[in-house]
């Protein structure tokens, strides 16, 4: 009983991981820009197929995470620069710029659809022997993936509490227009945020398949409602509150699959958002709701 | 005025009626060089998009067949693709609109398991044969007479994998399936076999489709140590679920359904397997793996229609879905050619008379084969890439089961059969 449950937990943190790394890359774009950018979960899978590609022609490991984020960071910049400001520009608010990321989803899936033949590419390429840790039963892979995930919390943590650009970056998010005013350079603040947000998104999707160990053209489709999911339990624009929610989500589904049927567990997650979001609508660390304007 | 209304009315209505027999007739009858539509109801995208490939992989083929053979009755056979996403709420308006704007509308190929229940008593209305893959138990008994079942029940395939296990001393079994409808509709058979065949079933896991992790899953069913699972899920899910299998040291022999033999679920778990695949994994498929003169028949129009079959067109050499639908095509042609329409009501209930054994009858192997022996004037029997075909009275048509391992290049490779007999001889209560 107890070693089903700490084995349990000990699966939710590495399930938490996995969407961590999404959803924290999901979350500074979001409570910077308010665009809550569907064509996330696009990006990712653009990412993972980079990575294979990459991993086809030679460029082996971990290395995949760099091609992935690269991937991520271009295509998301791309997106952010050319589609989405062109859409505000054009008067395009919070609900219709949703839509707007909603068919760019649709457009960039079925492309990789059309692209892949609808095809699953295997991906195993870090296949490795399982760690007792305890009653934890897990693979070197899933170790350095909860590694990772930690690693870009404590960057962001870094960046966002101790460097200018981190300083810049909230307070465009808590008022763009202040920010504006008090000199920030909140063009290049935007820039900057896309290809971060870019860059986490690319790493998230190949994350993702180095534990799925295959790649098609639903891999960030499917992912996305836990990674958006986790961003908004965890508040807009905070790391931390995006990995306490991952956490959070991870841990209930694996107990709820471990004790219960698995087939439920996902649903068990989201009931513990709707729970934390009726009981504090702002977020899981009770953050104040950001500002209501596109910021791009 | 108010009669002035009632004569625009009267013409209206004699103008809407003259247009609704017109319409009817063009359906009905078609002229000798003209074009027959075949209608492929199935998720041509969506999460269950690999069915519209293993469709699209039979069809075209049968479709190059028939035309390369002169067509039937002088008019050239033409797919159109109607998407049910795999979803009974969008499958139904897609219907909807196929029926009220496909001139010639001879067949439907399908529609799947999910949608088949809304979709059935829609085509039977409309007197559209189909050649449905849905595995419900409900059309074991079907007395929809435009419904034509060359696949076997869910049930059966459940059967035939708890016999096969059984026959392979296998007696601790976890079934593994996934939440999507397809998925669930054989789990029912093989948990109602293994209790037939008193086999026991130590664990019992369902898997939302693409998760990034299973892995309470995967502890969960190497704690009740089984000595095989049974299995089916969608490609994504099953690889993840099988590698951490694999890389937590759990792994056992997998026995999969017959939605299991398609490409993608065999890349994907082949990828997180490695070379453990083709030791552990076998799967129960209608498809005979030996190299009769339908299955050469079949494999030569597939690489005839390979520009039009979904990428890897190999792929469809040996998927038993597609090979399925090419028969189903075949006899669908050949029954017009016996009773020279081209008209449902008419040739429908033909078909059985074109594969069916009986006295006399001239078996033949392809659509070719078929028509000049008709135009001989002879009674045919078509034995397909399928094998034997052999409606029953509910139009269901199923024979043995085979137990095959898959190739590196996945193709299927006999390990043994599972016959009809058998399986029917198992009293499945409760699938």
């Amino acid at each position: 009983m107890w070693g089903t449950l700490v084995s349990a937990i000990g699966f939710g943190v590495v399930l938490a991981s996995i969407i961590a790394v999404a959803a924290m890359g999901f979350t500074i774009q979001f409570g910077l820009t308010n665009v809550l950018n569907l064509s996330f979960g696009a990006v990712m899978t653009v990412a993972a197929f980079a990575a294979y590609l990459a991993n086809r022609h030679g460029v082996g490991g971990w290395s995949g995470l760099v091609v992935g984020g690269a991937a991520g960071a271009v295509l998301t910049l791309v997106l952010g620069r050319g589609v989405f400001k062109a859409y505000a520009r054009r008067g395009a608010r919070l609900f219709e710029m949703m839509m707007v990321t909603l068919g760019l989803s649709l457009i960039i899936d079925y492309a990789i659809q059309a692209i892949s033949h609808n095809n699953i590419y295997q991906f195993a390429v870090l296949q490795s022997t399982p760690l007792q840790l305890g009653s934890i039963l897990i693979t070197r892979t899933q170790l350095i993936i909860v590694v990772i995930s930690i690693a870009i919390l404590v960057a962001l943590q870094v960046l966002l509490r101790a460097t200018k650009i981190g300083k810049a970056l909230r307070a465009m998010a808590a008022d763009p227009d202040l920010a504006r005013a008090s000199g920030i350079r909140t063009d290049q603040i935007v820039i900057l945020t896309w290809l971060l947000s870019g860059f986490l998104c690319g790493v998230a999707g190949v994350v993702y398949v180095i534990n799925s160990q295959s790649v098609g053209y639903t891999t960030g489709q499917l992912f996305l409602p836990l990674v958006v999911s986790a961003a908004i339990l965890g508040g807009a624009g905070s790391p931390v509150g995006a990995v306490l929610a991952s956490l959070i989500m991870g841990v209930v589904t694996e107990v709820v699959s471990a004790f219960g049927s698995a087939a439920y567990s996902t649903v068990a997650g989201f009931g513990i958002l709707v729970i934390v979001l009726l009981s504090r609508p702002s977020s899981v660390r009770g953050g104040q709701a950001g500002h209501e304007q596109l910021t791009l | 005025m108010h009669v002035q209304k009632i004569r625009i009315a009267v013409v209206v209505c004699v103008v809407a009626a003259c247009a609704m027999t017109v319409a009817v007739t063009a359906r009905g009858s078609s002229a000798s060089g003209g074009k027959l539509t075949v209608a492929g109801v199935i998720a041509i995208t969506g999460s269950s998009d690999f069915e519209g490939a293993n469709q699209a992989g039979g069809l075209y083929p049968a479709i190059y067949a028939i035309n390369a053979a002169g067509g039937v009755l002088g008019n050239q056979v033409v797919y159109k693709g109607v998407d049910t996403r795999g979803d009974p709420a969008d499958a139904l308006p897609a219907v909807q609109q196929m029926l009220a704007t496909t001139s010639n509308l001879i067949a439907v190929a399908g529609p799947d398991t999910s949608s088949a229940p809304t979709i059935v008593p829609v085509l039977n209305s409309a007197k559209v044969p189909m050649m449905a893959v849905a595995g419900e138990s409900v059309y074991d008994r079907n007395t929809a007479p435009y419904f034509w079942r060359l696949f076997p029940p869910d049930a059966a395939n459940g059967t035939a994998m708890a016999l096969w296990a059984k026959r392979k001393g296998y007696t601790k079994v976890a079934a593994v399936f996934g939440t999507d409808s397809g998925s669930q509709g054989d789990r029912p058979g093989v948990i109602a076999s293994l209790k037939s065949l008193h086999m026991q079933l130590v664990a019992s896991v369902d898997l939302t489709s693409s998760q990034p992790t299973y892995l309470s899953s995967v502890r969960k069913v190497i704690a009740s140590h089984p000595q095989v699972i049974m299995t089916e899920s969608d490609a994504t899910t099953a690889g993840t679920f099988f590698g951490e299998m694999k890389q937590l040291g759990g792994l056992v022999p997998i026995v999969g359904t017959e939605a299991t033999f398609t490409s993608p679920w065999l890349t994907a778990v082949k990828g997180a397997l490695g070379s453990a695949f083709l030791k552990e994994y076998t799967g129960l498929i209608t498809a005979p793996s030996k190299t009769t003169p339908a299955v050469k028949a079949y494999q030569q129009a597939v690489t005839a229609a390979k520009k039009q079959v979904p990428s890897p067109w190999q792929s469809y050499l040996s998927n038993p879905f597609s090979i399925t639908y090419y028969d189903g095509m075949i006899a669908v042609a050949l029954a017009m050619v016996a009773t020279h329409s081209t008209k449902p009501s008419v040739f429908n209930n033909a078909i059985p008379q074109v594969t069916n054994p009986g006295p006399g009858k001239k078996v033949v192997y392809t659509f070719a084969q078929g028509k000049a022996a008709l135009a001989a004037g002879k009674h045919i029997q078509y034995i397909g890439a399928t094998g034997l075909i052999n409606f029953d009275k509910y139009h269901n048509s199923f024979g043995n089961q085979e137990a095959v391992q898959s190739t590196s290049s996945l193709k299927p490779v006999e390990l043994g059969v599972v016959t009809a007999k058998q399986i029917e001889a198992v009293p499945v209560k409760g699938a």
